[in-house]
């Protein structure tokens, strides 16, 4: 890795899609920072970037790394094409900020944390909900026991993604390349359990049901226990629905019941109910709302919410001064082994139905 | 700066009320989408703003935009009077594009949905034609496709959605930055209109890139919310602002409610910001903002 420490970081981007060049503006407007080339299969992107932005090009990530000095990269590749991808970073040793949900099996997602980790290498991944103000928020009123022992939550998410049939054409159609509402959808509901609490260790009653996709999933429902640890006992509810037309854009909505009172929560609020009034939080028996006013935080430079913007500050200062990452590959790790538990359980429960009938 | 462009309007109409947005509750916008969902309730609500003396509006090229357009121009003696201020594009009609072809399936739609022989048809036509694709007549001819609805209507001011305006911030470039204003200058008359949630950073950058005559949308509250980098900043921009140059409009001046009109405008007043775009659908409230929107900027006390 190159010395970080007074130079303007150069960052490299490999996939210029709708997250890549969205990235780009955010980690170029950085004092610190800035995007030096980028990598897409696409002539059309790469030919506007290199006309209008002067920027390098090249047409995959083997061209990149080799043609650029680069002290980060963000990754912004469909996930079935990451684990070549990281591999190649890893040997060159340089800090990766990767989308989600990184790559699309537990056991290499593992390997690949496992190496980043030993050869001290920044790693995080883009789930964004981890920078929200309102679930930052929640997080550290269950953290503080303001709801004393949580028992029970409640992970929904909801987006008009596939609201007709649009064919077996995009990557979204196949679960090999990271398609279908588990990957794409339930991930960053996982992920916020997962943030809340550590990742389940087991679940149960997993439904995967098609509203119009033909070879994935567009609904999926399921129930996530905790054995072990700290949060032995706690278990919870997952619903997720892709194509959902009732909702502008995607949401998250999150909820959780503890022997002292229970929050729900969004990205833009949260109400929460007390058997006792906190004093130390500000917070009255019974209901209160917040909204986003209240705990919004500022941003250097805003694009597309603040969180987009504080989850690449911090892959920034990660890499320049070291500071600890919120979402490591060793989270997204953990979510993957969640993900591959919720399609065993949807099959096991196909052929015991099979079996029955 | 053209000298047929005129002043632009101290209170501005908007339309996130009609739309289902409300950044701070989605229940309260979903009641709402559901109520506007009938334009006969939209108009409603655009009469009583008219009854209060507003004769400006901003409304977004939506897929609802047309049908509203079609009811003002049905009208020219009730409405012929009002001035636009629409802001292009839809950032959702081209995201759900995206989602489902990918962005390069994304840009051939745009450019072959209008049949080969279209314009757009013909610049894409051929196997060199991404190569050679010139992004600034295709941008022109997308703002052309978006301003169609608004045809026939008054516009003062074209604004650039800031999901735009502050994507392209990031990367740096001024070419489109001029290639905008300058198209909407000379192709509808009008001012060119950039609206972000980074006031000081734009204002920066359109200074030294020497592009002037432009009107800035940004949102402005007291507690500086979708205020980037923050208040201090803004309050410090605005105050070395000048308004020939860059007029401001302030958006957001409630922070989605979470200032109360009289303390919002108040601190409003007291700023030099040119004009103000608000939101509001019961006669009550659209009446009681116009009262305390003040025609000019108001001496702030520490002046005084």
């Amino acid at each position: 890795m190159a010395d970080t420490g007074t130079a303007e970081l150069k960052l490299g981007i490999i996939g210029a899609g709708r997250m890549g060049i969205t990235h780009y503006s955010i980690a170029n407007a950085h004092e610190a920072a800035c995007v030096t080339s980028v990598a897409d299969p696409s002539k059309l992107v790469t030919a506007m970037l290199g006309k209008y932005a002067k920027i390098a090009t090249y047409k995959d990530y083997k061209g990149l790394l080799k043609g650029e000095e680069l002290d980060g990269v963000l990754v912004c590749t469909p996930p079935a094409f990451n684990p070549d991808i990281l591999d190649a970073l890893l040997e060159r040793r340089i800090a990766t900020f990767c989308e989600k949900p990184y790559v699309l099996d537990a056991a290499t997602g593992a390997r690949l944390a496992r190496e980043f980790e030993a050869a001290g290498i920044v790693n995080q991944v883009g789930y964004v909900n981890r920078w929200n103000d309102m679930f930052t928020k929640a997080k550290a009123f269950v953290e503080e026991s303001l709801l004393g022992t949580p028992l029970r939550f409640r992970s929904e998410m909801f987006s008009p993604t596939i609201i007709r049939d649009v064919g077996d054409a995009g990557w979204r159609a196949a679960h090999s390349n990271g398609g279908g509402a588990v990957f794409e959808m339930a991930s960053h509901a996982i992920d916020l359990i997962a943030y809340f609490f550590g990742a389940p260790d087991r679940v149960g009653g997993t439904s995967l049901s098609k509203v119009y996709s033909k070879q994935v999933e567009d609904v999926v429902s399921t129930s996530l226990f905790y054995d072990q640890g700290p949060r032995a006992g706690l278990t919870g509810t997952m619903y997720v629905n892709w194509s959902d037309a009732s909702f502008r854009k995607p949401t998250n909505k999150f909820e959780v019941f503890g022997s002292g009172g229970k929050l729900l929560v969004d990205q833009h609020g949260m109400k929460v109910h007390l058997a006792k009034p906190s004093e130390r939080h500000g917070l009255k028996e019974g209901w209160n709302q917040l909204y986003i006013t209240d705990v919004a935080s500022s941003v250097p430079f805003y694009v597309r919410g603040i969180e987009y913007t504080a989850q690449l500050y911090d892959f920034i200062a990660a890499v320049r001064e070291g500071k600890a990452v919120r979402c490591t590959f060793a989270d997204a790790a953990a979510n993957l082994r969640v993900i591959e538990q919720i399609f065993a359980d949807d099959a096991a429960n196909h052929n015991r139905a099979g079996v029955a009938a | 700066m053209s000298a047929h462009i005129k002043p632009i309007d101290r209170i501005i109409f908007g339309d996130n009320q009609f739309f289902g947005i409300n950044h701070m509750s989605q229940d309260k916008a979903q009641e709402r989408a559901e109520r506007f969902a009938n334009l006969e309730n939209v108009m409603a609500v655009y009469d009583h703003a008219i009854d209060a003396g507003i004769e400006a509006i901003m409304l977004n090229a939506n897929d609802r935009a047309r049908g509203i357009c079609d009811a003002f121009r049905a009208n020219p003696a009730k409405y012929g009077h009002l001035k636009w201020y629409p802001s292009i594009p839809y950032p959702h009609k081209y995201a759900a594009m995206v989602n489902d072809k990918g962005m390069v399936g994304a840009v051939q739609e745009i450019l072959f949905n209008k049949g080969a022989k279209s314009a757009l048809g013909k610049m894409a036509r051929g196997a060199s034609a991404v190569m050679t694709l010139d992004a600034v007549k295709l941008m022109k001819m997308l703002i052309d496709e978006e301003m169609a609805i608004y045809d026939g209507l008054d516009v003062r001011c074209v604004f650039l959605q800031n999901i735009i305006t502050d994507l392209m911030l990031g990367y740096d470039v001024p070419d489109p930055f001029i290639a905008y204003c300058e198209y909407i200058r000379e192709r509808y008359g009008a001012w060119p209109g950039l609206i972000t949630q980074n006031l000081p950073f734009l204002r920066a950058k359109l200074r030294g890139w020497g592009i002037e005559g432009v009107v800035i949308c940004a949102s402005v509250n007291k507690i500086g919310y979708l205020m980037s980098p923050g208040v201090t900043e803004y309050e410090a921009d605005l105050a070395a602002n000048d308004g020939a140059k860059y007029p401001v409009m302030a958006m957001s001046t409630l922070a989605s409610g979470a200032v109360p009109a009289p303390v919002a405008y108040d601190y409003i007043n007291r700023l030099n910001i040119q004009s103000i775009v608000f939101g509001a659908s019961s006669p009550g409230n659209i009446k009681q903002t116009v009262s305390l929107i003040s025609p000019t900027q108001l001496q702030s006390e520490a002046a005084e």
